[in-house]
Formats: structure tokens, C-alpha cells, sequence
């Protein structure tokens, strides 16, 4: 409560040194005054009392809610930090020409999908599917690029997505993609959960010096790691090993693994020679990656103006139509004949024959 | 200046026979040499010669010798204790204070025309010295008490000055007319009217339609004290209306309870000042 009172400001704090004003109906009255010889001649009347606070608050309040609605008030944006079920994905997606290809190695035709477009398709029902998961989306061929950094923004992660399925590049240096992926986790708390989602459908050898550096940031930032390997049909698989000299140019794909399996990090490997095996595999990602996240909530900036005025429009109101129910004592209503001249029998008991018909208008004395 | 001529005057008739030997207008308690015939005396009791009634004395069997006696005709003096308190600027109907003056100078044309002394004595928390006017019978003195009443600012609070009034007055006979609306405690109204029992004590209550029958039914109204006690805001509606009708029926007959075991009945001056009606209740009364 207090922290919500401490975000209200305004845009000219010193008409606030006004609001004293608005003890002004507590002294005088905008209603017609009556005089009157003795205010106790009235009876005590509860539905008056309480008619008058309330006319005497709604002024108040009309004063008081246009002064501050000069002031200019509103309440400050602010970054909240909250806690939700969720998690910090970095996706690494290869960009490669051969993405372009199907599952069976060929260009698509038809209602063919190629190996990108299904992983544009079920990556971006995964992006949309946890409300605080945080996205980073990292795209690399010979180069990395980076496309999104880590956001909640779902909506930008998900149109980050939806340009994966542009036509791929050159060739896959997974090393340099590698590294950017793990630099796009930025500060958190240890215990967020970490998960670096490698879309790939080949591998390349990873060069002994760079592996060492790459050793090193997952030391650091131990992140779950997933391979999603998009394996295009006849291609060899992670585990075959290959009939001839057992290298990491003979075999990327398997020597990636190894190195991935000797990070000591939590590492799992999803072969997917197909679209169904790819949202296979991503469900399970998405059943693994289940831990409290902090992630933040930007609050905007929000002007209360409107409602300073809108609260004095109604204090007005009612102080208008007080107005307009006003009656006044001096204008009374004739005194029916009838009542006059029993008044005057009541008071002369010796009616004489002298007319009544006085002038009304009493002789005034000037001095 | 205007004199009232056209005005009827106030017919007032004291009570009782009073005493003095000054020649006025009213029946007085002494026996004098002229006047009205009243009784005969013997000779011895009253041994005026002048006056020995011949006839009376031829009848009467034991050779008594009569006088016959007049009764003297005297005068009474005339007060005004007018209530000057802020409540008198109440203005209604009519002009409150207006209407106090023009009753207070044809009282006062009334009774020197006859040749009674008149006095006033204005009041509000204390006696106000500029509003004292002792006893004259002067020809002057209604367009006196009206210079005087036309410039006077009813200010004071409260009316405490009508108990401290009685002592102005000495103890003899008189007519006192108390004018005043009488917004006063009940402790005040009962002391003001024991210390002026001696007296032949007139209430008038100045009162007003607006007040009372001329009150709205529906309405708001935002009512100020003139004697400071407060603002108030009163809702009117019909069921309120007949509340304060009946209250102000209540408070004027508690009024009458009182003046009537101290004098007589209160005479109501209410819109305008008619001195038919006056005389009216003063001879029926």
C-alpha cells in the first residue's frame, strides 16, 4: 500500500499548497442563506443532518478533486519482478541451406514441409504455450546471428520464429552459434532454470581450442541442454558409428554428442526423423523445463487525471442539484384567507364592524 | 417624518382603579371633586361642603348629612420593553423590526394623544441606553421613539436585559406592552414575566408566516441563526412541515401558559400592524 502511494506524483506539486481551499465549505455555503430568529425553532431532523455533511463533503470533495486534477496526478510506471513457473530458453536454430530440404533430403514440393518450416511450426506453439517462460532466439550457419535476445515478449520471439523458414545459408559452424546461444543468457538468479534448445540437422567439427572456451561458459552457466536433431532420412544418426576411421570429420554428428555428453550438464539428444517426432520432442522439453522463474512486468505509466476530474464532476453534481432544490422561506406561499381571519378572531374577541381592508404595506418611519 | 394621523389609536383600559392624583384619561382609585359620580359619604368622612348632597341628606331618616364623591380620573404610564436582540432582524413576511417600531410609535401617538406618559426601554443582552426613552407625555414623543427605533442595529445576543429591565421601572402602576418574539429559554421567558407580574403586563409576539404556515413542503433550506448559534441545513418535506407547525404551536402555547398566570393572554403581531385588532385584544382580555 504504501509502496502504490509512493508511486503517485504529479506534474505541478506545488498546486498542492491549494488544498487547504477545500476546507472552505466547512466555513460558508454556496445554498441560499435564510436568516432565521432561532435555528432551534426548527424540529431535529436526522435526514437533514446527514443532508448537510454530505452537501458540505461534496464540496469538499469538488475543491479537493479539482486541485488535484490541476496538479496533474499520476501514478509512476514501474518494473515489477514476480515469480512464475517457466523457464530461459535460448533456441539456437541452424540456418543452414540443408534446413531448407525435407525430412528426406529433397527440395519440398507440394504439401511437403521442409525440416524448418516443421520447426517453425512447433516451435512456435511452444513459445506461446507457458506465460513466463523467457525466449532467446539465436540463428547461425557460417556465422551466428543474433535474432532476439532473451524476452518475455512472446509475440517478437514467435515472429523471430516465423523468419526461420526463410531460405538457409552457407554451412554450419555450430561452434560460433554455440556461443552466442550461451551468451544470450543473461543474469539471473541461480535458481532460474537454464535450457539451450539446439535445432540443428548436421554438425560440424568443433575446433579443440574453441571447445575449451565453450567448456568454460557451460561450466558457468550449466543450462540444460537439448539437441534437436532434425535427421534427414539415410543421413547418419548420433550413435552410428561410422564404418571407417572413427573422427570427428567422419562423424560430426556423433563426436558432437560426445562432446556434448562430457560437459557434465544436463544433456539429452532428440533424433527427429520426421514433423510428428519433433513435436515429440519438444513436448518433453517442455515437461522438463518446469521451475520458478523470476520474470518482470512493466506497469505503465498511468495518468489520474481523469479521475480527479471525474470525482469533482460528481461532487458538483451534487452540490448543482442541491442548488436547484433550494427553497426560499421569504417567498412563502399566501396565508390562505380563511386562516387570517380566524387569526384575527383569535385575537380581537370583540369583533367590531370596522373593515379589514388596511393597507398591507405597514407605515415605514424614516429617520 | 410622517405622523400617523390617519392611524386608529391603541384603546387601552388598565386594570383596576388606579392610584395618583394626576389628571389623565383613566378611572382612578381616589375620590375627587370631579369625574363620574361614585357613592355618597357622610359629611364627616369627607367634609367637603362643596360638594354636600342636598337631597341624599333631606331623605335620610337619622338628619345625616351626605357628600357625594367623583371619581378622579387619572393617568396610567405607558412602557414599551422592546426585545432588540439580533433575532429582531428577522425578516419574513415583513420587516420584523419594522414592524416592532411602527407598533411601538402608534403606542406611543396613542397614549400621549390621551395624555399618558410614554416610555422605552430597549433590551438585548443588557439595557440599551440609547434606546431609553423615560416617561413623557410630550407631544413629540411618537416621532421621537420612531427617530430613535429607525436607527437602531439589533447586534446583541441573547435578552437578558428584559429581567434587568424590571428594575427601570418604578413600582407604581402601569401598562407594560413586552414586545419581543420571545425566541428566548423558557428559564428567561418565566423570570422576565415574574419580575414584571406587578405590572399590567401586555406580551406582544412578533411572529411571521414564514415561520410557520408559510413554510415550504419540499425544499432545501439552509438556515443561519442570527444569534450565531450555528448554521444548519434542514431537508423540507410535508411530514418535517407538520412537526415544525406543531412545535411552533407548542412553543406559542407554552408562551400563553406563562404570560396568562402573569398578566394577560400574548397579542400575536404577525405580517402587519393593525391597532383595531390591538385594541381589540387589550379591551377583551
Amino acid at each position: 500500500m504504501s509502496n502504490a502511494l509512493a508511486r503517485l506524483s504529479a506534474d505541478h506539486p506545488a498546486l498542492f499548497w491549494l488544498l487547504p481551499l477545500a476546507l472552505l465549505p466547512l466555513l460558508t455555503s454556496a445554498q441560499r442563506i435564510t436568516p432565521v430568529a432561532a435555528i432551534a425553532a426548527g424540529p431535529a431532523d436526522g435526514l437533514s443532518r446527514a443532508l448537510g455533511w454530505a452537501l458540505r463533503a461534496s464540496g469538499i470533495l469538488a475543491i479537493a478533486a479539482l486541485i488535484l486534477a490541476l496538479a496533474g496526478p499520476y501514478r509512476q510506471g514501474e518494473t515489477l519482478t514476480r515469480m512464475g513457473i517457466g523457464a530461459q530458453v535460448s533456441i539456437l536454430i541452424d540456418r543452414s541451406g540443408s534446413m531448407n530440404e525435407t525430412f528426406a533430403g529433397r527440395q519440398p514440393s507440394g504439401i511437403e514441409e521442409s525440416k524448418a518450416a516443421a520447426s517453425r511450426r512447433l516451435l512456435a506453439a511452444f513459445v506461446g504455450s507457458r506465460a513466463h517462460d523467457q525466449f532467446a532466439v539465436t540463428a547461425f550457419s557460417t556465422a551466428p546471428m543474433l535474432v532476439v535476445p532473451m524476452t518475455d515478449r512472446h509475440a517478437a520471439v514467435r515472429a523471430a520464429i516465423a523468419a526461420i523458414d526463410r531460405p538457409g545459408l552457407d554451412y554450419t559452424n555450430i561452434a560460433r552459434g554455440l556461443a552466442m546461444g550461451l551468451s544470450q543468457f543473461g543474469p539471473a538468479s541461480p535458481a532460474t532454470s537454464r535450457a539451450l534448445l539446439l535445432v540443428s540437422d548436421g554438425a560440424a567439427v568443433i575446433d579443440p581450442r574453441v571447445q575449451d572456451t565453450l567448456r568454460a561458459a557451460f561450466t558457468r552457466l550449466h543450462p540444460n541442454l537439448y539437441w534437436l536433431f532434425l535427421r534427414t532420412k539415410g543421413s547418419p544418426s548420433i550413435s552410428d558409428r561410422p564404418s571407417g576411421e572413427d573422427t570427428p570429420q567422419a562423424a560430426p554428428e556423433r563426436h558432437l554428442d560426445l562432446f556434448f555428453k562430457s560437459l557434465r550438464t544436463p544433456y539429452r539428444a532428440f533424433e527427429a526423423e520426421g514433423a510428428d517426432a519433433v513435436a515429440d520432442a519438444i513436448a518433453q522439453i517442455e515437461r522438463l523445463e518446469r521451475d520458478p522463474i523470476p520474470y518482470t512486468e512493466q506497469r505503465p505509466r498511468r495518468d489520474l487525471a481523469g479521475l480527479a476530474y471525474g470525482l469533482s464532476l460528481f461532487g458538483l453534481a451534487i452540490l448543482v442539484g442541491a442548488k436547484l432544490c433550494e427553497a426560499d422561506l421569504r417567498r412563502t406561499r399566501p396565508v390562505p384567507v380563511v386562516a387570517r381571519a380566524t387569526e384575527k378572531l383569535a385575537n380581537g374577541k370583540l369583533p367590531t364592524g370596522k373593515s379589514a381592508t388596511d393597507p398591507a404595506v405597514p407605515p415605514r418611519f424614516a429617520a | 417624518m410622517t405622523e400617523p394621523a390617519d392611524q386608529p389609536d391603541i384603546v387601552y383600559r388598565p386594570r383596576g382603579r388606579l392610584p395618583g392624583t394626576r389628571p389623565g384619561a383613566h378611572r382612578g382609585r381616589e375620590a375627587g371633586g370631579l369625574g363620574t359620580f361614585r357613592d355618597q359619604v357622610p359629611f364627616l368622612r369627607m367634609p367637603d361642603a362643596r360638594r354636600m348632597d342636598v337631597r341624599a341628606t333631606l331623605r335620610d331618616p337619622f338628619e345625616g348629612t351626605y357628600v357625594r364623591r367623583f371619581e378622579a380620573r387619572t393617568l396610567v404610564e405607558v412602557w414599551a420593553l422592546l426585545d432588540l436582540s439580533a433575532s429582531m432582524r428577522f425578516s419574513g413576511e415583513a420587516d420584523r423590526m419594522a414592524l416592532a417600531a411602527t407598533f411601538c410609535t402608534g403606542l406611543a401617538a396613542s397614549a400621549t394623544r390621551i395624555g399618558d406618559p410614554f416610555g422605552l426601554i430597549g433590551c438585548d443582552a443588557a439595557v440599551r441606553e440609547d434606546v431609553f426613552l423615560p416617561a413623557s407625555r410630550g407631544r413629540g414623543r411618537a416621532a421621537e421613539v420612531a427617530r430613535r427605533l429607525a436607527g437602531t442595529a439589533c447586534t446583541g445576543t441573547g435578552a437578558e436585559g428584559m429581567a434587568e429591565a424590571a428594575h427601570r421601572l418604578d413600582g407604581r402602576p402601569k401598562i407594560v406592552f413586552l414586545i419581543s418574539d420571545f425566541r428566548w429559554p423558557e428559564a428567561l421567558i418565566t423570570r422576565v414575566f415574574a419580575s414584571l407580574s406587578g405590572y399590567d403586563l401586555v406580551p406582544v409576539v412578533l411572529g411571521d408566516a414564514a415561520e410557520s404556515e408559510g413554510l415550504p413542503d419540499w425544499g432545501l433550506l439552509e438556515l443561519d441563526d442570527l444569534e450565531g448559534a450555528g448554521r444548519r441545513v434542514v431537508f423540507m418535506r410535508p411530514s418535517l412541515r407538520r412537526r415544525w407547525i406543531a412545535r411552533e404551536a407548542e412553543r406559542a402555547e407554552t408562551l400563553r401558559r406563562v404570560a396568562t398566570r402573569h398578566g394577560r393572554p400574548p397579542f400575536r403581531l404577525a405580517g402587519r400592524f393593525d391597532p383595531d385588532a390591538v385594541s381589540r385584544h387589550l379591551l377583551g382580555t
